[in-house]
């Protein structure tokens, strides 16, 4: 009888519990479905949600993937509530690293994503249907900015994401390192092909005592800026030629192990392998570690970006000189790739058009505008941050002396495209790179290679 | 007057257990449904439509080779860091019973690393394995240690049993030392008068009239190494080449990153299965042991 009571007592606490639970979820329920209902009635902006504060104070949301450079947003937006105290910006920061794009999509399943995001490329073209078609400021921006910046916001024909830093990455080199090795002065012109790169090395591996050739053994760099990047956008010059060349991979009409410019490229890459600094251990890819001895004249060549100055920068005894070359894919010199280096806007911002009101859509954009036009805005991207602003007579300089660098083919319009990769599915770096990874570890040889590389893009939808 | 005291327990109870019941079910209950329930959609953040597609979700799972080579991963590592870790626990716990100097700063110190997150105990041991023993490998000439652990899949996988270990031991010594302070003192003076040595009194006595500590410790090592999650992203995040991704950072990624919630789900749910049949199974046959004193 007793025990039977008991139950009868748990029984009922149960109930009552998951009723009163079952009240809480409808209710969240109701509102996840009118949101919902507000994407799917298009991009007009309905103001779908309840009516924010009556008085004028707006609060906006900035979900940032720049990790590295939170707090430089945070000191902008404190600023920009001095100057608009309407206007209250949040900042949602993300680990450096870490779990980015989770944090986001757990935002947006929520119903309550960020106003505004800056993402990479890839992850608005994925959310292409949250975010609010910037039409109409397209005008503005084209003014403000340098041509073909514009273009990198250009997602899927829509204008979604708004450039504020761009990024060019090769075969980095130390110049006081180089040139020490070399005896004499160096002109990065003379390497136009893959024999002259080959002598390069050996030169410099002589006087140096060491392999000269510093590579980051993590998977963005060898399946994303190597591999994926260089591979499909050095097709053709035409970007929608290197997208076509991508389709036909993927529907399996084309064989990566076939290809001229991947298997140019890998040749390349076994040439970087055999003077490589980290050879005993490839894929160690300590980031810290690795741009401290590229900095410092250990190793002469670093296969990198600008954006390493965020690391190197503020490093002590480090050398002031660095230079760019590009990869070479051959032994033309007048082939695509051998005389450019990779050019892109790696990050966006981008205004949410799922969830947020009118009025804070149109202060993300006053504020956006503010951030890329003023001079404390423009200040704190170069100086602060340490980055290249594609933007027309910025107000500062940047310290980034490999951005400088960079900065010389990109006036001579000697870039590569790789706008292409915008369009790759998100987990393509993770899952080529990890075979990038054993083919630098001599775990696999290239038949095994371009097997995983062309299996993995065989399965992508 | 029965109705009134069934008032007064339910509320009484409520008092007592309606808190923990309550994040009970919001945090675990709720969730592991909703969950369950999206394996059968197609269900995405991005096209947010959830209708209903039956088991084609655990058919992918089945054809997903790499989710089961993951998984056998994952089974050897939760094996090796169950046993080194209580072998260890149970160690340190003897040691601490036996009535030696400075017993209750070292209990504290041995407990530590149980206070430290998962994540900066990884990037710790990340160091270790990544700079300082390579380091003292290569002036010493060690082979073992010249290059990382890190790096190579074999010698990654100890260094996650290892880190994991290190971090268990501590928290499973508080309950050791607890089940061997329970044991009382008569039975081991009764047994040393009879003449037994103290392995004897250790394997005979003490251990098994711990057998309920024992229980308790093997669950919760088996279950909390099942569901490692922050030291694998910190230690090796999965590296070299995506071989030490234990299971739950595999379905992580399969989720967030591939953008497979559907598959990620019904992973998670074959894993579950899979922690439920071996902690269910062990802590029934360890239960059989247990004696009375």
């Amino acid at each position: 009888m007793k025990p039977r009571k008991r139950f009868a007592v748990l029984a009922v606490c149960l109930v009552l519990l998951l009723g009163l639970l079952a009240g809480c979820s409808g209710k969240s329920g109701g509102n996840t479905d009118s949101n919902a209902g507000g994407t799917s009635g298009g991009g007009t902006g309905t103001p779908t949600s309840t009516p924010s504060a009556s008085g004028k104070q707006i609060k906006i949301t900035f979900f940032n993937t720049s990790a590295e450079v939170n707090e430089v947003f945070e000191k902008l937006f404190a600023k920009y509530h001095e100057v608009n105290p309407n206007v209250t910006v949040e900042l949602i920061p993300t680990p450096i690293g870490g779990a980015q794009i989770e944090i986001f999509q757990s935002r947006l399943a929520s119903g309550n994503p960020p106003t505004i995001s800056n993402l990479d490329p890839s992850h608005i073209y994925v959310y292409r249907d949250k975010f609010l078609d910037l039409e109409p400021v397209k005008a503005k921006y084209e003014e403000l900015t340098l041509p073909g910046a514009v273009e990198g916001g250009i997602l899927d024909g829509k204008f979604l994401g708004i450039p504020w830093t761009a990024q060019g990455y090769g075969l980095l080199y130390n110049k006081r390192a180089l040139e020490e090795a070399l005896g004499g002065p160096f002109d990065p012109s003379t390497i136009r092909t893959r024999d002259a790169l080959k002598e390069l090395l050996d030169k410099v591996q002589a006087a140096m005592g060491v392999p000269p050739v510093m590579i980051h053994g993590a998977d963005w760099s060898l399946g994303a800026h190597y591999l994926g990047a260089l591979g499909f956008s050095l097709q053709s010059r035409d970007m929608n030629e290197n997208l076509k060349y991508w389709e036909d991979v993927k529907a399996g009409r084309a064989k990566l192990a076939d290809n001229p410019v991947f298997n140019g490229l890998l040749d390349t890459f076994d040439i970087l392998k055999e003077y490589n600094y980290r050879k005993n251990d490839p894929l160690v890819a300590n980031y810290e570690l690795d741009g401290q001895d590229f900095a410092k004249g250990n190793a002469a060549f670093y296969f990198m970006g600008d954006w390493l100055w965020a690391v190197i920068g503020s490093m002590e005894g480090r050398d002031s000189e660095f230079g760019v070359l590009p990869v070479p894919i051959s032994n033309n010199p007048d082939d695509y790739g051998n005389g450019q280096v990779a050019f892109s806007h790696p990050k966006l911002f981008a205004v949410d058009n799922s969830a947020a009101t009118p009025e804070e859509q149109q202060a993300a954009l006053e504020f956006l505008e503010w951030m890329l036009t003023s001079e404390e805005g423009q200040k704190a991207i170069t100086e602060e941050m340490g980055l290249t602003m594609p933007y027309k007579n910025v107000k500062a300089t940047s310290s980034n002396a490999i951005a400088k660098a960079i900065g010389e083919y990109v006036e001579k319009g000697e870039t590569i495209n790789i706008g292409v990769i915008n369009y790759f599915p998100t987990d393509y770096w993770a899952k080529t790179g990890a075979s990038m990874q054993k083919y630098l570890a001599g775990a696999i040889n290239r038949d095994q290679l371009f097997q995983e590389v062309q299996a993995y893009w065989e399965s992508v939808e | 007057m029965k109705g009134k005291i069934i008032w007064k327990n339910t509320g009484l109870f409520l008092l007592f257990a309606g808190p923990s019941l309550f994040a009970f079910t919001v945090v675990f209950l709720i969730p592991f449904l909703v969950g369950f329930y999206l394996t059968f959609t197609k269900w995405d953040v991005i096209r947010n439509d959830g209708s209903f597609v039956g088991f084609v979700n655990y058919v992918a799972v089945m054809r997903d080779k790499a989710f089961w080579t993951q998984l056998w991963f994952t089974i050897r590592y939760v094996f090796f860091t169950v046993i080194i870790s209580n072998v260890l626990a149970i160690a340190i716990a003897l040691a601490l019973t036996s009535g030696i100097k400075g017993e209750r700063w070292l209990r504290a110190g041995y407990f530590t690393p149980n206070l430290i997150g998962g994540i900066v105990l990884g990037y710790l041991w990340q160091s270790l394995f990544s700079r300082v023993l390579p380091y003292l490998g290569q002036k010493y000439g060690w082979a073992l240690f010249q290059t990382s652990w890190l790096t190579n899949t074999d010698k990654a996988f100890w260094a996650l049993v290892i880190a994991t270990s290190w971090q268990l031991a501590g928290y499973l010594m508080i309950i050791y030392i607890a089940g061997f302070t329970g044991v009382p003192k008569d039975i081991v003076e009764a047994a040393k008068i009879d003449g037994a040595g103290n392995f004897a009194i250790l394997r005979k006595i003490v251990l098994r009239l711990a057998v309920p500590a024992i229980v308790v410790c093997v669950f919760l090592s088996l279950s909390r190494s099942f569901l490692t999650y922050d030291l694998n992203l910190s230690l090796t995040k999965g590296g070299p080449f995506n071989s030490t991704e234990l299971a739950t950072f595999y379905i992580v990624q399969m989720a967030f990153q591939s953008n497979q919630y559907g598959v990620g789900q019904a992973e998670a749910i074959v894993l579950f299965v899979v922690v439920a049949v071996i902690a269910l199974t062990q802590s029934y046959l360890l239960k059989k042991l247990e004696v009375e004193s």
